[in-house]
């Protein structure tokens, strides 16, 4: 016989009758208010797994994928690298859930999907040093070190595969730019879209799941901020 | 804890008089209020109902353990109360009784060897229950129990619990009417059963009766006023059967007998221990007994004789208006119902039937105590799966998002929203109730 | 062989929709059976429950509720002379895990395909001559429309499905679809109300002429108890539906309609992390003798006997556990004999988005089986003749979700990232909508399934091979429905409207979303040569196998499948309980 999970058994005093009634009054100590405290700055952060030169590189590039100039958040105030790191340290960037068992066939067309032997992990660590190289060769510097303007070049060539980077590695851009949105976008426990600013921005009230009165509220913009799994409310 | 220690005065007293004056009178043991014939067998199956309906279970059964090898702890004040085996074993159940002895368990409160129980078996109760169901009863025990050899811990209490004559004395004030059931005369077949059931056998009167000076129901049959007006037992609230906003009284027959037998209903779902009393005992009973107990409540109902009817067109509250207009700007409280609650129990705060239990007039949520409402939010609630309702239907708990702050504003807001007036709810409740889970 | 299990009467090969059906129906008859499901078991709370559930991120990106590759996957190919590659990721196609299987995170669209539907060849040649092309394998049911009624009605009553019919008995139906199939009654729940983009399109679509009517589907409209006496409780609109669990109690799945009241039943029992590996055949091949499963939690390999072995699993499963099992001969299409694996089909899919700057739809209010729909341009409506294509689509506008990671509708030409990128989402979130149309696809020699002969699963099974690519009828098909679509859209006149629709020589590409209605393969049908099983969806070589699933379809209807899949296992249910456990044999 199993009571309701996490109840304490109430079948307890309740038969016991007699004097039980009595004992309800239990001292009281007001709990202070939860202040959830501000995390670690980027700058202070250690990384699950990113290498320094790693965690350099995603901190440059994500600040050009979702700059934080101009109206919103960009992807350093979100704190979408500690996101990255926190992905790829986990079942993403091992590729848990994937069948990874060879033959391979890297170089075969992108329609069939990913068919690189490397984790997403792996491809981050293989092509970082491999487009830095580049970036160096090119524009003098590697990336992280690079200005803006030339920042956003150099992932425009990336992009574009100006490189000819080797097919093990083709993907490199696609997830690098899907992972920097994950992270904008995703619920804050997963350590990107810090104080949900990025849904504040757009207006996606998160976690609420709760609006069956504004069916029929059309054309009408809903008003209400955002909660997030944890509560956390803007 | 002033009225404990008035209890405990008026317990030591009592045990000091009885010391002196009953100590040495011997137990006096009810006999049979009907005399059967001689080759009286019980219909196939009574006995088992009879334990349903009275719920035996429950009690004498352990978590995990065999079926009524007792064992269970029930928490007290007083000390840990260890329920009894009450399989046939002859060693260490109740397989040496005999019919009296047994009956004068029912009705009497006490042991074949002379001591006596404690209240916590509601012999207050069953004392009304025919010497029918107890034969059968008494069969069903001997004959289709597994006997279980479980030899269980001695209840022992502190001074001045332990002093088992003093229940004597309690027994005089409590348990000393005349046994056996009176059926309402002018009343029809259908409220006489149903009456039979609730003040015997269902002991409904042991959770939804108050308690008295000596904390004995206040209220044992429909000839009290205080008859299932509400109790209270640890702190959470059992409500009141019998006025106007009760919930017997509000709903339709059917209504009732359905929350009875499945746990829920058109407006509500029962949680916390009537939950268990539906899971253990009423979902057994005939919907014939459910309309019968639902029959009879509607019809001991104080106050109006009918409910209010509801308005053709639903009143807007300005609590509906405020959630839906969902205005950034709003309190705590609501904005905190947005965010956890209104998915299910919607704006309306009405819910859904026999699903999401209406918030707007559950007495749960105006209970005197908030305690059960708190309970809720924190820990959630399930249905148990019946014939009828199959589904574990479960709410989820709220223990990890919300903090007793927030939960304190939440609930706050439930017992004054829509039409509900209760007063409001405070951290330091929501953590006394949060402490016990981790206990 | 480490162990033998006691035999049972029936066993029961998935724990999704049909063997939640088939588990009920035949504990009815008070035979002892068992459902073996390869994943773990799930409930509505807790695994479902909110607010964990409406994690964007782990169910809708990651697709925390769908199998995991890893565990066994397919490979595929585009064609017969292509090296098939595995399935690694999915994109595509999303098959289910756990109990509850693919019922737990669809959308809910329910429907019963078309009256041209149920006998496609012959409605065709009759029409419209000898216009199939020789490469088109389609064919007809074996059984009707007529037939399947009321067991379409009986599914749309367990799953509790809200919708507003548009014929019944042959009365047409203010305000529902007119051209589907003859009802004997209503839904059994109202339809739910549309949001703005659906009201849109509704509005422009009756404007020209066309017949709007709200989509059906297994979405609570209001509280709710089936037959069962399960329950659902009404929607929220929480806009979490594909590729979630619901909450909420609101979305038809096994675990709403069925589970909780089969487990009440004592000849019934399930187990989990259980995979079956093989049918087994008695030594003669005429009977299945049960089935061998590995049990995850022993590590072991289980023999499980049984009277009756009925696949109840993903179409893909049914047909992979056929082929290692040897139940039926496998497909060839080299020399078109052989029937397992045959007719594999799937669906194709295309709308348009239309961009509304000054327009709020607050696509986060949803539900998956939101909006309007039209059927006008379905099957029974166009003249194949004329327009040179066989096939037909529903189109439907309503949001389903306003997940910002998968969700964001953005103009073409936007940048795909840097501040532009950040600009448009700032600007586009929630100033769009889409109207899709849902195609059919025809089935053809060239797309099939069989085994793969270089992959293995982690069991060392091989994998199934799935060959398959677009072929030019269906592209045709698509293409008609933009032809069409484009004058109500710009009749909507939106700031901006693009297509997403598959042109001529598309490739099929599995990396995006699709759809997961991958039919056929082991279809039911009249002749042995061409079908795997018959009209009572039994081996035709092993009377004691039944097939349940889309793996059942001879083509792929316009619809979404689950309607269909739903109603032909009661009509199976009904046939094993009538017809086969009285004297049990080959039905036909």
């Amino acid at each position: 016989m199993r009571d309701v999970p996490g109840l304490p058994s109430r079948r307890t005093f309740l038969k016991a009758s007699a004097a039980s009634a009595a004992i309800a009054g239990i001292a009281a100590v007001p709990a202070k208010a939860e202040q959830k405290p501000e995390p670690v700055a980027l700058t202070e952060y250690k990384p699950d797994c990113l290498k320094p030169s790693e965690w350099a590189f995603v901190m440059a590039a994500v600040a050009r994928l979702i700059p934080s100039e101009g109206e919103g958040p960009g992807a350093i105030e979100t704190r979408v690298p500690v996101f990255i790191d926190m992905q790829l340290a986990g079942d993403y960037g091992r590729a848990a859930d994937w069948y990874m068992q060879g033959p391979h066939d890297a170089a075969a067309s992108p329609l069939r999907g990913w068919q690189t032997p490397l984790t997403p992990l792996e491809v981050y660590q293989q092509a970082i040093p491999v487009f830095d190289a580049w970036c160096k060769a090119t524009h003098g510097k590697i990336f992280a070190e690079l200005d803006g303007e030339t920042q956003d070049k150099a992932l425009t060539s990336l992009q574009k595969d100006e490189m000819k980077i080797k097919p093990e590695l083709r993907d490199f851009f696609t997830i690098l730019l899907a992972n920097t949105k994950e992270g904008y976008f995703a619920d804050p426990m997963y350590g990107g879209n810090h104080g949900m600013q990025a849904w504040t921005y757009i207006g996606f009230p998160g976690a609420r799941g709760s609006y069956r009165e504004w069916v029929l509220k059309h054309n009408v913009k809903y008003p209400l901020g955002p909660v997030s799994i944890s509560g956390e409310r803007a | 804890m002033k009225k404990l220690v008035r209890v405990l005065g008026v317990l030591v007293v009592l045990g000091i008089v009885a010391l002196l004056a009953f100590i040495f009178v011997p137990v006096q043991r009810t006999g049979p209020v009907t005399q059967l014939s001689a080759d009286f067998k019980p219909a196939k199956g009574q006995g088992e109902y009879v334990m349903r309906a009275g719920d035996c279970l429950a009690c004498h059964t352990n978590e995990g353990g065999k079926p009524f090898a007792g064992g269970r702890a029930i928490q007290s004040p007083m000390g840990t109360i260890w329920t009894t085996n009450i399989t046939p074993d002859k060693e260490t159940g109740i397989g040496n009784w005999s019919l009296d002895d047994f009956r004068a368990a029912l009705y009497d409160g006490v042991t074949p060897n002379g001591t006596h129980l404690y209240p916590a078996m509601p012999y207050e109760n069953y004392r009304k229950m025919s010497e029918e169901d107890i034969v059968a009863l008494y069969d069903y025990f001997m004959h289709e129990v597994e006997p279980v050899s479980n030899k269980v811990e001695e209840t022992r209490l502190g001074f001045p619990f332990n002093m088992r004559f003093g229940l004597r004395a309690w027994n005089w004030l409590a348990a000393s009417y005349q046994a056996g059931f009176k059926p309402t005369e002018g009343q029809d077949e259908q409220f006489n059963r149903g009456k039979y059931l609730v003040e015997g056998a269902g002991h409904c009167a042991a959770c939804h009766s108050p308690r008295n000076l000596f904390m004995a129901q206040d209220g044992i049959d429909d000839t009290s006023k205080s008859f299932l007006t509400g109790g209270e037992i640890d702190g959470y609230t059992a409500p009141d059967l019998r006025g106007p906003a009760s919930g017997p009284q509000k709903w339709t027959t059917e209504q009732t007998a359905a929350y009875l037998a499945t746990a829920r209903n058109a407006h509500s779902t029962a949680t916390g221990e009537m939950m268990l009393v539906v899971r253990d005992s009423l979902q057994y009973l005939t919907h014939e007994d459910n309309m019968a107990i639902a029959a009879y409540l509607k019809k001991i109902g104080t106050g109006s004789d009918k409910a209010a009817a509801a308005p053709a067109t639903p009143v807007v509250t300005e609590t509906e208006k405020m959630l839906t207009e969902a205005k950034p700007d709003m309190p705590l409280g609501p904005r905190l119902y947005l965010d956890n609650c209104g998915g299910c129990h919607f704006v309306t705060g009405k819910g859904a039937g026999e699903t999401f239990p209406e918030l707007d007039g559950n007495s749960l949520v105006t209970a005197k105590s908030p305690k059960g409402l708190i309970s809720v939010i924190l820990h959630g609630a399930e249905l148990p799966s019946t014939a009828d309702r199959p589904m574990k239907m479960r709410m989820q708990g709220y223990d990890k998002r919300l903090s007793d702050e927030e939960i304190a504003a939440l609930a706050t807001f439930l017992r004054e929203g829509w039409t509900n007036k209760a007063p409001a709810v405070s951290a330091a409740d929501v953590k006394a109730v949060r402490d016990l889970a981790h206990h | 062989m480490a162990r033998t299990e006691k035999k049972k009467n029936v066993v029961l090969v998935g724990f999704g929709w049909t063997g939640a059906i088939l588990g009920m129906e035949l504990a009815q008859e008070g035979l002892e059976i068992l459902a073996l499901e390869r994943g773990h078991d799930q409930n509505t709370v807790p695994d479902f429950q909110y607010p964990n559930m409406i994690d964007e991120l782990k169910y809708g990106v990651r697709l925390g509720m769908m199998q995991k590759p890893r565990n066994g996957t397919l490979t595929i190919r585009r064609d017969q002379n292509e090296t098939a590659l595995p399935y690694r990721s999915l994109g595509t196609f999303l098959p289910g895990i756990g109990v509850g299987g693919a019922g737990t995170h669809w959308n809910g669209l329910n429907w019963r395909p078309m009256q041209s539907e149920y006998h496609l060849r012959s409605y065709t040649q009759e029409k419209f001559g000898n216009i199939i092309p020789d490469d088109m394998t389609i064919q007809d049911y074996p059984m009707s429309y007529a037939e399947l009624e009321p067991h379409f009605d009986r599914f749309e009553y367990v799953a509790g499905i809200s919708g507003q019919a548009g014929n019944i008995n042959g009365k047409v139906v203010e305000g529902g679809n007119p051209f589907e199939a003859p009802r004997s009654r209503d839904y059994p729940m109202p339809p739910m109300h549309s949001t703005w983009d659906g009201k849109k399109f509704g509005d422009a679509a009756r404007a020209m002429g066309y017949h709007p009517f709200p989509s059906p589907g297994g979405i609570a409209s209001k509280d709710y108890v089936n037959e069962y006496n399960m329950q659902m409780g009404p929607c929220n609109h929480c806009g979490f539906c594909e590729r979630f669990g619901c909450y909420n109690y609101s979305k038809s799945s096994p675990q709403t309609a069925i589970i909780d009241a089969l487990k009440r039943k004592k000849n019934f029992e399930y187990r989990t992390n259980c995979d079956v590996l093989r049918v087994e055949k008695s030594a003669d091949g005429k009977t299945a003798t049960g089935v061998t499963y590995y049990d995850e939690k022993t590590g072991e390999e289980v023999f499980q006997p049984a009277d009756i072995v009925i696949l109840t699993a993903f179409s893909l499963h049914n047909v992979h556990l056929m082929l290692l099992s040897g139940i039926g001969k496998p497909y060839d299409p080299v020399t078109n004999e052989g029937v397992v694996g045959r007719n594999y089909s799937y669906q194709l899919t295309g709308g348009y988005t239309l961009f509304f700057k000054d327009e709020n739809f607050n696509p986060f209010i949803g539900t998956g089986a939101n909006g309007m729909c039209i059927d006008d341009f379905g099957m029974d409506n166009i003249d194949f003749a004329k327009e040179g294509f066989i096939g037909g689509a529903y189109w439907r506008s309503g949001q389903t979700n306003g997940q910002p990671i998968r969700s964001m509708s953005l103009p073409a030409g936007t940048p795909s990232w840097g501040a532009g990128w950040k600009k448009a989402v700032g600007e586009w979130y929630g100033h769009s909508m889409n109207i899709g149309a849902h195609g059919s696809l025809m089935s053809y020699r060239g797309n099939y399934l069989d085994l793969d002969p270089t992959y293995k699963d982690p069991r060392g099974r091989a994998m199934m091979r799935m060959t398959f690519n677009w072929q030019p009828n269906d592209l045709k098909m698509i293409q008609f429905m933009k032809s069409k679509m484009e004058p109500l859209v710009k009749s909507m006149n939106p700031d901006i409207a693009q297509d997403g629709f598959k042109k001529d020589g598309a490739m099929f590409d599995v990396r995006p979303y699709q759809t997961t209605h991958n039919t056929g393969g082991a279809v039911t049908g009249d002749d042995p040569k061409t079908s795997a099983i018959n009209r009572y969806l039994q081996a035709w070589d092993q009377h004691n196998v039944f097939v349940m699933g889309a793996s059942a379809f001879p083509q792929n209807t316009q619809y979404n499948p689950t309607g269909m899949v739903g109603g032909l296992a009661y009509w199976a249910a009904e046939h094993i309980r009538k017809d086969y456990l009285p004297n049990p044999r080959p039905l036909v």
